[in-house]
């Protein structure tokens, strides 16, 4: 396993697609920061429920406020970075040297993983900043213990985003190619993300929709439900094992062409 | 006895009602150049990748090294290179880091690498990404991309080709180079029996997904070299003009031919004794069965040899 994940750390570092993944992350507080301040400019009061971050301390809710762009950036990149894998050949040289299924595919899970730590540590980072920088760090309203908050909200959402892309690896691992790949992860995202907004008005698939990791991702208020964190570690952790479960029993009945 | 490297037996692999695999059993040992000869679809990629473990077989048994079993196999696996159809490479990275890639998934150290790229021609890549390379540039980065983990195996599937005749030559005396001076066993693949004439020690012929026919070099040989084709109606008297001629090395077919396998230049000397001795010569003259069509009198004369 660790020999796979340093071949990896050499290719990953290698590749052109992590940094525009990353860049992508990293620029886009920046932009936001720009958008907020011309907001205040032209008379507009940024209000905390709807813009989600309004200042340092919001910061932390960056994952909030970009859930669908991380993970539509976060999919692209695992697809491509697993499926071109397979279009390559390369996962012959690996696989026909008597590596383990199992450990390939994790060795993919825990770089996908990795990298999307440090796309998200990096936008938190840099939007707390920025928006410190223009609108203060003022505060979380009603939060008393602001670092055990942040603590808490950036590993919930940050779990939540890793369930999705524990998904996006087993979809990757499915198609074992790029552009399937691509389609797949984007019709789940924009699926598991959107639908739940209708079914959320009716009683009898309210519940249902809890068992995907966007409903929270895309509906919840950070700043408030907190008492549903607990609820969206499990969704996240049942979703996180559940796929990989999946994806690693397919893949090992896979032929690798 | 030789060690025996890859022993498979009554192999089979069966795609919805295709049964792309039937029954191959071959058994390949140390220092041989194996050369699997069959047409496109014969079924040897197919086989390759069974004995990599790439795919999943239906039916039969492999042993590799000795071993058999899941984890046996896997274990054994690591002793095996392999470059199966296009070349397997990284085209963002350069040659160097290709050859660290593998380096580190075979959890080895990088420092043959130098001598990999030197091996190969590759020492001047320099900063030129794979994707760069000419496809004869990519099938030797694919070879020394196999070598970097020291393999005492190597399984090659038609590594010549789409190469122009003279990385074809290149290739060749890569391969021949591998097993003369690190002693590797080869299995190799392609659909030229007469490319692999000039390389493999043994032969075996997959045709419709199973093995039709095996032979070593001189077998082959002895089937395709040239030869004096000699027919008469009095076989015995020409026999005792042969003797005479001190000729050893000849077969008697039948009752009217017989196949005079030296003394290849001097068919007009022989056909003069015959002549002079009363020997009724209907015909003489030398002959040689090509390779090509040995391959298809051993298909039945539907491959592309």
């Amino acid at each position: 396993m660790l020999n796979l994940l340093t071949a990896e750390k050499i290719k990953i570092f290698r590749s052109r697609k992590l940094w525009i993944a990353l860049g992508i992350l990293f620029l886009l507080p920046l932009i936001q920061v720009m958008n907020s301040q011309l907001t205040v400019n032209y008379g507009t009061e940024l209000v905390q429920a709807k813009d989600t971050v309004i200042n340092g301390a919001t910061g932390i809710l960056m994952m909030e406020k970009n859930g669908l762009t991380i993970l539509l950036v976060i999919s692209a990149f695992i697809n491509f970075f697993i499926g071109e894998e397979f279009q390559n050949g390369t996962i012959r040289n690996t696989l026909s040297l008597g590596r383990s299924r199992t450990h390939y595919y994790l060795s993919k899970f825990v770089i996908a993983a990795f990298v999307s730590l440090v796309g998200v540590i990096g936008m938190t980072a840099i939007g707390m900043i920025s928006f410190s920088i223009v609108f203060g760090f003022g505060e979380v309203a009603e939060i008393g213990n602001y670092f055990n908050y942040a603590i808490k909200t950036f590993s919930t959402l940050y779990l939540l985003i890793l369930a999705n892309v524990s998904i996006y690896v087993m979809i990757s691992f499915i198609t074992k190619n790029s552009s399937f790949a691509l389609v797949w992860s984007f019709l789940y995202t924009i699926a598991t993300g959107f639908l739940p907004g209708m079914f959320l008005q009716t009683e009898h698939f309210k519940q249902v929709t809890n068992w995907f990791t966007e409903t929270f991702l895309f509906y919840s208020d950070f700043a408030k439900d907190i008492a549903q964190f607990p609820k969206m570690v499990l969704v996240s952790l049942v979703t996180i094992v559940l796929s990989s479960a999946l994806g690693i029993l397919l893949f090992k009945r896979t032929d690798i062409k | 006895m030789s060690e025996t490297i890859l022993k498979a037996t009554n192999v089979s692999k069966i795609y919805g009602k295709h049964k792309v695999l039937d029954k191959v059993s071959i058994e390949i040992k140390r220092g041989m150049i194996y050369g699997l000869i069959g047409e496109n679809g014969a079924g040897k990629s197919t086989f390759m990748r069974v004995i990599m473990g790439l795919i999943r077989m239906d039916e039969g048994d492999v042993e590799l090294f000795g071993k058999t079993g899941k984890k046996g196999l896997q274990h054994a696996r690591r002793k095996m290179g392999q470059s199966i159809e296009t070349p397997a490479l990284y085209p963002e990275l350069t040659a160097r880091g290709n050859l660290q890639v593998q380096a580190a998934n075979g959890g080895v150290s990088e420092r043959g690498i130098d001598d990999l790229l030197h091996l190969m021609n590759l020492k001047d890549t320099g900063k030129k990404k794979a994707k760069n390379f000419s496809l004869g540039m990519r099938q030797r980065l694919a070879i020394a991309s196999t070598l970097i983990t020291n393999p005492e195996f190597l399984i090659l599937d038609e590594p010549t080709n789409g190469l122009d005749p003279s990385g074809i030559v290149e290739m060749r005396e890569i391969i021949q180079r591998l097993v003369t001076e690190r002693g590797i066993t080869v299995l190799l693949s392609s659909h030229l029996l007469d490319e692999l004439s000039q390389i493999a020690t043994h032969y075996g012929i997959l045709h419709d997904g199973k093995i039709i026919e095996e032979f070593s070099r001189e077998e082959l040989a002895r089937e395709t070299r040239q030869y004096i084709e000699l027919e008469t109606s009095e076989v015995q008297k020409a026999v005792v003009v042969l003797d005479e001629m001190g000729i050893r090395d000849y077969e008697v077919i039948n009752g009217t031919e017989i196949n005079i396998y030296e003394q290849l230049d001097d068919v007009a000397s022989i056909n003069r004794s015959l002549v002079l001795a009363n020997v009724k010569v209907s015909r003489i003259g030398t002959t040689r069965q090509k390779l090509e069509d040995y391959f298809l009198q051993l298909t039945g004369g539907n491959a592309h040899a």
